[in-house]
C-alpha cells in the first residue's frame, strides 16, 4: 500500500474525528467521497471506464479475444483480470514495487466474479469446447487516493457495463471446418448484462468504529479492514479481510451489515448513472484523464 | 540419462481427467443415506485431526497437519536478517509461501508457484501477522514455508492451522495460536471442513452457487484473523457459516494446545 507518513497526533485526531462521526473532510462514516465515471473513452477497446474518486484514479479498457475454452469448462467463456500499479500513481510502484499490491487487487476481483450467477458467462461461449469470447479486463492506477478496491471494481463493472462485442455467427457444415461470421454492420453488437455484478465495498476499522471509503491519510490509521464484493439484490460474492490487526467476530457482522446496506446503495447509484450516461449517446461531453 | 534441453513432448498437456465427465460434472447432492460423501454424519462432522510439531531438524520450528486425507507441512526459520531490506522497521515481517508439491491434486502442479498458491501465501500471511508478536523481532524476518502433500479440500485452512503451530514450535512470540476452519456453503447446507469433492459440488439450477468460508481464529483473544471467501450467498448464510467456522475452531484449539503441550514434554526429555 501507498504510505503516507502521519505523526501521532494526526492519527489522534483522524481517529477522535471518526468517533464522533466527523471526517476530517467533513463526510460522516457511512459516507462515500465525490464520483466522476465515464465510459466509453477509449476507442481500441471493447469496452473501457474511468473513474475518479478524489483523488483516486482508475482507468479500466476491455478486450474482447476469440480463444478456445478451458478444457475443464468446455461450454463457458471467461474474464481474465490484469491490474497494472504503474509509477506514475507512486514512485513506490516502480519496477515490481506494485505487483503485490496489484496481485492483491487481481486476486480480489477473481472473487468476486468466480461465481457463475454474477455474469452469464455462458452466453461467452460461441461453440461447445471450440470457441469462446475471453475478456480481457485490464486495470490502470492512475493516481493513488485511498479506497483502491472499491475504485478498481466500480470501473471495471462500469467498463463491462460498457462492453460492446460484435455478434459473431458460427457455422459448420458437415465434414467442413467451422466459418465465423462477422456481421458488417458495426452497430450490431452484444451487450453483457451487468445487473447482478458485485462492486467491492471497503470497511476500515479505525479505532472502535468503521469507516467507508477511506482515504489515505484515514487508511494509514487503520490496522485492519474487511473488503467485501456486494450485488445490488444485496448477496455477497467475497469477502477478505486485510491489515495486520484482527477484528472480533461481533464488529464482523456488523461491519458486513453497513457493508451491504452501503453497496447497495452504491450499485443501484452506479446502474442509474450508467444508464443516464448510456441515453444521452453520442451528444454527451467527454472529460478524459486525470483532471 | 534424460535428455533435458530438448522438450521431447508437446508444449502444452492436458490431464486425462479434464475430458473425464465423471470428473467434469460432479454430482450436486452433498448427501445419499443420509450421509455425507466421505461418510461423515453430520454437516458439523470435522475429519478426523492429527498435529505433530517438530519433525524437521533443520528448522526453527515446524508441524504436520492431517484432515484425513489433506496431507500439509510447515517449516518455520528465522528470525534472520532481511534480505535487500529498504527502510528501518521496529516491526519483524513475516514471508509466508504456500506451495502444492506437484503430485498433491489431481492435476499435476508446476514447480513455481502459481496464481492460487500466491493467494494463499497473501491469506496465510493475514492470518498468521495479527497473532505473532512483530515488535519482538525489529528489522528481522520469520520464513514461513508450507508445503501441501496431499489435498483434499480445506487446504487454507489445515495450512494456517499448521503454519501457526509451527511458529509456536519455533518459539516465536504470539498473542494465541490461530485455529482455521472452513466452510462450503451448498443450497441450505453449511458443511464444515469439505472434502475435495465437497469443494467441487455442482450448484442446483435455479439457487445461488453459496461458495466457500476460511476463518482463521484466535479462541483465547475472540478476535478474526482472516476470514475469506468467494461465492454468492445472502448475508445471514455468510454469518450462519462463519459462526459455525468459529465453534468448530473452538474444538480444534484443544488438539492443537495438546499437540503443542506434548512436543515441549519431547523435547525437554530429550534434552
Amino acid at each position: 500500500m501507498v504510505d503516507v507518513n502521519l505523526s501521532e497526533a494526526e492519527k489522534t485526531f483522524i481517529v477522535h474525528g471518526i468517533q464522533d462521526n466527523f471526517r476530517e473532510d467533513g463526510r460522516s462514516n457511512e459516507e462515500y467521497r465525490q464520483m466522476d465515471l465515464e465510459t466509453g473513452l477509449m476507442s481500441n477497446t471493447s469496452g473501457s471506464a474511468r473513474l475518479r474518486l478524489a483523488n483516486t484514479e482508475i482507468l479500466v479498457g476491455v478486450k474482447a479475444e476469440l480463444e478456445e475454452p478451458k478444457p475443464e469448462k468446455p461450454d463457458v467463456g471467461r474474464l481474465e483480470f490484469f491490474v497494472d500499479c504503474s509509477a506514475n500513481a507512486a514512485p513506490e510502484f516502480e519496477g515490481r514495487g506494485g505487483e503485490e499490491l496489484a496481485t492483491e487487487m487481481m486476486n480480489l476481483l477473481y472473487r468476486a466474479y468466480s461465481a457463475s450467477t454474477v455474469l452469464d458467462v455462458s452466453s461467452l461461449c460461441l461453440q461447445s469446447g471450440k470457441l469462446c469470447w475471453v475478456l480481457y479486463v485490464d486495470v490502470l492506477l492512475l493516481e493513488c487516493g485511498g479506497n483502491l478496491f472499491d475504485a478498481a471494481s466500480i470501473a471495471v463493472k462500469a467498463a463491462l457495463f460498457n462492453t460492446k462485442i460484435p455478434s459473431v455467427k458460427v457455422r459448420q457444415e458437415e465434414g467442413e471446418e467451422t466459418e465465423l461470421e462477422v456481421s458488417d454492420d458495426p452497430y450490431d453488437v452484444r451487450r453483457l448484462d451487468v445487473s447482478a455484478a458485485p462492486t467491492v465495498l471497503t470497511l476500515s476499522k479505525i479505532g472502535h468504529n468503521h469507516i467507508v471509503d477511506a482515504s489515505q491519510k484515514e487508511e494509514a490509521c487503520c490496522l485492519a479492514r474487511l473488503m467485501m464484493a456486494v450485488t445490488a439484490s444485496g448477496s455477497v460474492t467475497a469477502t477478505v479481510k486485510e491489515g495486520r490487526g484482527s477484528l472480533d467476530p461481533d464488529s464482523i457482522t456488523e461491519m458486513m451489515q453497513v457493508g451491504k446496506r452501503v453497496g447497495k446503495a452504491v450499485n443501484e447509484k452506479l446502474l442509474e448513472t450508467l444508464k443516464e450516461e448510456e441515453q444521452k449517446g453520442l451528444k454527451r461531453k467527454t472529460v478524459g484523464f486525470l483532471r | 540419462m534424460p535428455d533435458t534441453r530438448r522438450i521431447t513432448g508437446p508444449e502444452e498437456t492436458q490431464s486425462p481427467f479434464a475430458f473425464c465427465p465423471q470428473f467434469l460434472a460432479q454430482s450436486a447432492e452433498a448427501f445419499s443415506d443420509g450421509k455425507r460423501r466421505d461418510g461423515r454424519k453430520a454437516e458439523a462432522d470435522h475429519r478426523p485431526v492429527f498435529l505433530k510439531a517438530g519433525l524437521i531438524s533443520q528448522a526453527k520450528g515446524s508441524a504436520f497437519a492431517e484432515l484425513d486425507k489433506t496431507k500439509v507441512v510447515c517449516a518455520v526459520y528465522g528470525p534472520h536478517e532481511v534480505a535487500r531490506r529498504e527502510d528501518f522497521s521496529m516491526q519483524g515481517q513475516i514471508s509466508c509461501e504456500v506451495k502444492f508439491a506437484p503430485f498433491s491434486c489431481r492435476v499435476r502442479r508446476q514447480h513455481v508457484q502459481d496464481g492460487r498458491e500466491k493467494d494463499l501465501s497473501t491469506q496465510l500471511l493475514e492470518a498468521l501477522e495479527p497473532a505473532v508478536r512483530l515488535d519482538s523481532f525489529p528489522k528481522s524476518q520469520v520464513d514461513v514455508f508450507v508445503t501441501v502433500l496431499e489435498n483434499d479440500g480445506s487446504a487454507l485452512s489445515a495450512a494456517i492451522t499448521c503454519a501457526s503451530l509451527a511458529l509456536a514450535d519455533a518459539g516465536i512470540e504470539m498473542y494465541d495460536l490461530v485455529v482455521a476452519c472452513t466452510a462450503r456453503i451448498h443450497g441450505t447446507s453449511i458443511l464444515v471442513d469439505p472434502s475435495f469433492s465437497e469443494e467441487n459440488l455442482k450448484t442446483v439450477s435455479g439457487e445461488k452457487p453459496g461458495g466457500q468460508v476460511t476463518l482463521g481464529f484466535m479462541p483465547s483473544l475472540r478476535q478474526v484473523s482472516a476470514l475469506c471467501y468467494h461465492g454468492d450467498t445472502d448475508l445471514d448464510v455468510l454469518s450462519q457459516a462463519t459462526q459455525r467456522c468459529q465453534d468448530t475452531c473452538h474444538k480444534l484449539y484443544q488438539v492443537v494446545q495438546d499437540t503443542l503441550v506434548k512436543s515441549v514434554e519431547q523435547r525437554m526429555n530429550n534434552s
